[in-house]
């Protein structure tokens, strides 16, 4: 029984830790590079869900949904956040922690408003439906599906920044904006880019839960405070830091909910954070730059 | 100078003997005078006012507000009560409390209504109540919680009958109910309809599930145990967090605990998540009956993309015949009002022919005291069953009275009634038979 569920620790570990990476990246990628605290987050995954079924609702295909709703984001990210509050306000943070909280709520209940929970919203992007067994542990295919696209789109971020000459470029602004800046970076272009880049994470994740997570108009807060949590633990802005604070929270979930009971595992996983923000304060990898 | 300060003497004096002589005499002030001969007269000339208050972004009180507005508009229709017609106040709270307490004010000392509806969570009819409280002896007036089975409205009642009598509460069940009455039901449902004996258990964190996992001490045991003398045998038990999304270590503990049925003591849970998790899970074949909530409601089949197929759960959202008033109330509500019947929305329609039904039996429109007693021993037929309200603590009468159906989702995307017997609309059919 005990080796049962040790392996489901194990395995959980894994997906869970993967779906939460795929959560707190984006937002780990503006700390980072923007050195702001984006509390306008959330937006990405309600836009995410109402965005694709408005569109779906319009008579669009699931295809072409994802893509029209892909460049509604972009639009959000770069025209609202970045053009009208991040550019303007970047040393006023607290004005910018203002607006950026104000959009979020302003999109949170547009969607209600819209499409509330009666409206019965639920994306179809099941990729594979139904279960199998590794070893005693019974998953999801879609939960595993989700947990290895967030691998992957981890894995496409880190070689971006170590094997590309714009990742070398944003990890040099995300040390020193104004060496860069004296070195001949396009401080405002890499700035477009990585809100673009900073968007892609949380959509993917929203598309791949969806099979097994409801989606209501108010979901954007918990997967920021999810995101919040990683971001905190690991350090701010460093994706090494998030990555392994998203595996540990994982761990944590994992293990308290198969070894002792589940309704503790978030109480758990806060605690462990304020313990380690006690004796490492910044987070497990405390740095001024992106990687 | 001394002039001066013998005018400023006199004119203190004078303040003074009026202050003085003012609360001898119980002076008042031209507006402060009467003002319960002019309620009456307001009452007697104009129409029968009711407020109404909800909170209008919320589906609940929406769903409510069409359920008022559809009771009030019938009455009217037909002549509305004892040949006066009923205007009904609609006010919006914003689901914030200080902003409740000041639209029940504005309600009843400015509207001068004769009730007020708080068709909301109980924790907003209990600021209600107690403004309603304050006022009563100033501007009588009747006030009725049609959302919220929490113990707070009637207990109130009980502890203080004098002050808070003009209070009633109507819900499904009040929370001191579900163990009495809900634990008999699923009994029932278990080792009859369903045929089998192990359960396991699953709670919400939250007030109410608390006397059903803890028990009070000294006055109602846990559920388990209620189960277990009932010759059920509760093989697993667990609580959920509110907040928590993940269930999937819940299901395998349920899979390997070879429980028959997963009873669901929820009500706020995440219910879609849930739901999608069960159908992903080693516990999808184990079926479950989820006590209340979103799973009892149309729009779930939608967000859960048809995962809950099978699930059982208590709704009142589907149409049966349990009354004449039953289909016409469902029919009436979509095409003419625009929103669906969710929870409150049935029980702020019979609050109103209920009330209507005291003011008729009492034979007054403005003695509140006669209206308490008549709605204190009325009874009326409703879309549920039958309204009427305990004459004591001012909870509506509960089960067999006022009905909530367990139903079954099924292969069509629709919720069929397969409990109590005589509304079985479909027979009990196990998740593994029902997806073949």
């Amino acid at each position: 029984m005990l080796l049962v569920k040790l392996q489901s620790v194990l395995a959980y570990t894994f997906i869970w830790g993967s779906i939460y990476l795929l959560i707190s990246l984006g937002f780990s990628l503006i700390c980072g590079v923007l050195r702001i605290f984006h509390l306008g987050y959330g937006v990405i995954f309600v836009l995410a869900a109402y965005g694709t079924w408005a569109f779906l609702d319009a008579g669009l295909g699931l295809i072409p949904s994802i893509l029209a709703m892909f460049l509604l984001q972009v639009l959000v990210a770069l025209l609202v956040f970045y053009k009208g509050i991040f550019q303007r306000y970047l040393d006023r943070e607290e004005i910018l922690l203002t607006l950026t909280m104000l959009v979020f709520m302003a999109v949170t209940h547009m969607a209600n408003y819209f499409y509330p929970i009666t409206a019965g919203v639920n994306l179809p992007t099941t990729i594979i439906d139904g279960t199998f067994k590794l070893g005693a542990v019974r998953i999801s295919y879609q939960m595993l599906l989700a947990a290895l696209m967030g691998v992957a789109v981890t894995v496409s971020l880190i070689l971006f920044f170590l094997k590309t000459r714009l990742g070398l470029i944003i990890r040099a602004m995300s040390q020193s904006t104004q060496a860069s800046l004296l070195l001949g970076a396009d401080i405002n272009k890499m700035y477009y880019l990585a809100m673009i880049l900073s968007i892609i994470p949380p959509i993917i994740c929203t598309l791949m839960i969806a099979p097994f997570w409801s989606i209501d108009p108010h979901m954007g807060a918990s997967l920021l405070m999810t995101a919040m949590l990683i971001a905190i633990l690991g350090g701010l802005g460093n994706l090494k830091g998030s990555i392994i604070a998203s595996y540990l929270i994982g761990f944590i979930h994992a293990a308290v909910s198969f070894l002792y009971v589940s309704r503790f595992m978030g109480f758990a996983a806060l605690i462990i954070t304020l313990i380690v923000m006690i004796f490492k304060r910044g987070g497990l990898f405390a740095g001024e730059t992106i990687w | 100078m001394k002039k001066r300060f013998c005018l400023i003497s006199a004119v203190m004096v004078l303040i003074l003997t009026f202050t003085m002589t003012s609360s001898v005499y119980a002076f008042k002030w031209p507006w402060e005078r009467d003002e319960k001969v002019g309620n009456v007269r307001e009452m007697v000339e104009g129409p029968i006012k009711i407020g109404f208050m909800g909170n209008l972004s919320s589906p609940f009180s929406l769903s409510s507000r069409g359920a008022a507005q559809m009771a009030v508009d019938e009455m009217n229709a037909a002549g509305g009560i004892m040949g006066k017609q009923v205007e009904l106040i609609i006010e919006d709270t914003k689901g914030e409390i200080p902003k409740c307490v000041e639209i029940y004010k504005k309600l009843v000392m400015v509207d001068k209504v004769l009730a007020v509806i708080i068709a909301e969570k109980v924790e907003m009819s209990a600021a209600g109540m107690e403004i309603g409280a304050e006022l009563f002896p100033e501007f009588p007036h009747l006030f009725f919680s049609t959302i919220g089975s929490g113990d707070v409205i009637w207990h109130r009642v009980r502890d203080n009958y004098d002050k808070y009598k003009f209070g009633f509460q109507t819900y499904y069940a009040i929370s001191t109910h579900y163990l009495e009455k809900f634990s008999g039901m699923f009994t029932d449902i278990y080792k009859n309809t369903m045929g089998v004996k192990k359960v396991a258990l699953i709670y919400e964190d939250m007030e109410w599930t608390q006397p059903l996992r803890k028990g009070i001490p000294g006055v109602s045991p846990r559920l388990a145990e209620v189960y277990e003398k009932a010759g059920l045998e509760v093989v697993y038990e667990t609580t959920l967090s509110l907040d928590q999304k993940m269930f999937n270590s819940v299901f395998e503990e349920v899979a390997a605990s070879g429980a028959d049925v997963i009873d669901c003591v929820i009500g706020y849970i995440d219910q879609a998540s849930f739901i999608k998790q069960w159908e992903q899970s080693s516990a999808r074949d184990t079926q479950w009956i989820i006590w209340g909530g979103l799973a009892g409601m149309p729009p779930i089949w939608k967000m859960t993309g048809g995962k809950v197929l099978g699930g059982m759960v208590g709704s009142s959202m589907v149409a049966v015949n349990i009354t004449p008033k039953t289909i016409p109330f469902m029919v009436n509500l979509y095409t003419k009002y625009k929103v669906g019947p969710i929870f409150g929305s049935h029980t702020t329609y019979d609050t109103l022919f209920g009330f209507k039904k005291a003011l008729e039996t009492g034979k007054t429109l403005v003695d509140v005291d006669t209206i308490i007693k008549s709605l204190e021993t009325i009874e009326e037929v409703a879309v549920l069953g039958t309204i009427g309200w305990n004459a004591e603590k001012h909870y509506n009468l509960p089960s067999p009275k006022y009905v909530t159906p367990i139903v079954q989702w099924k292969k069509d995307g629709k919720m069929y009634v397969i409990y109590p017997e005589q509304y079985q609309q479909k027979p009990y059919e196990s998740p593994v038979n029902i997806r073949k």
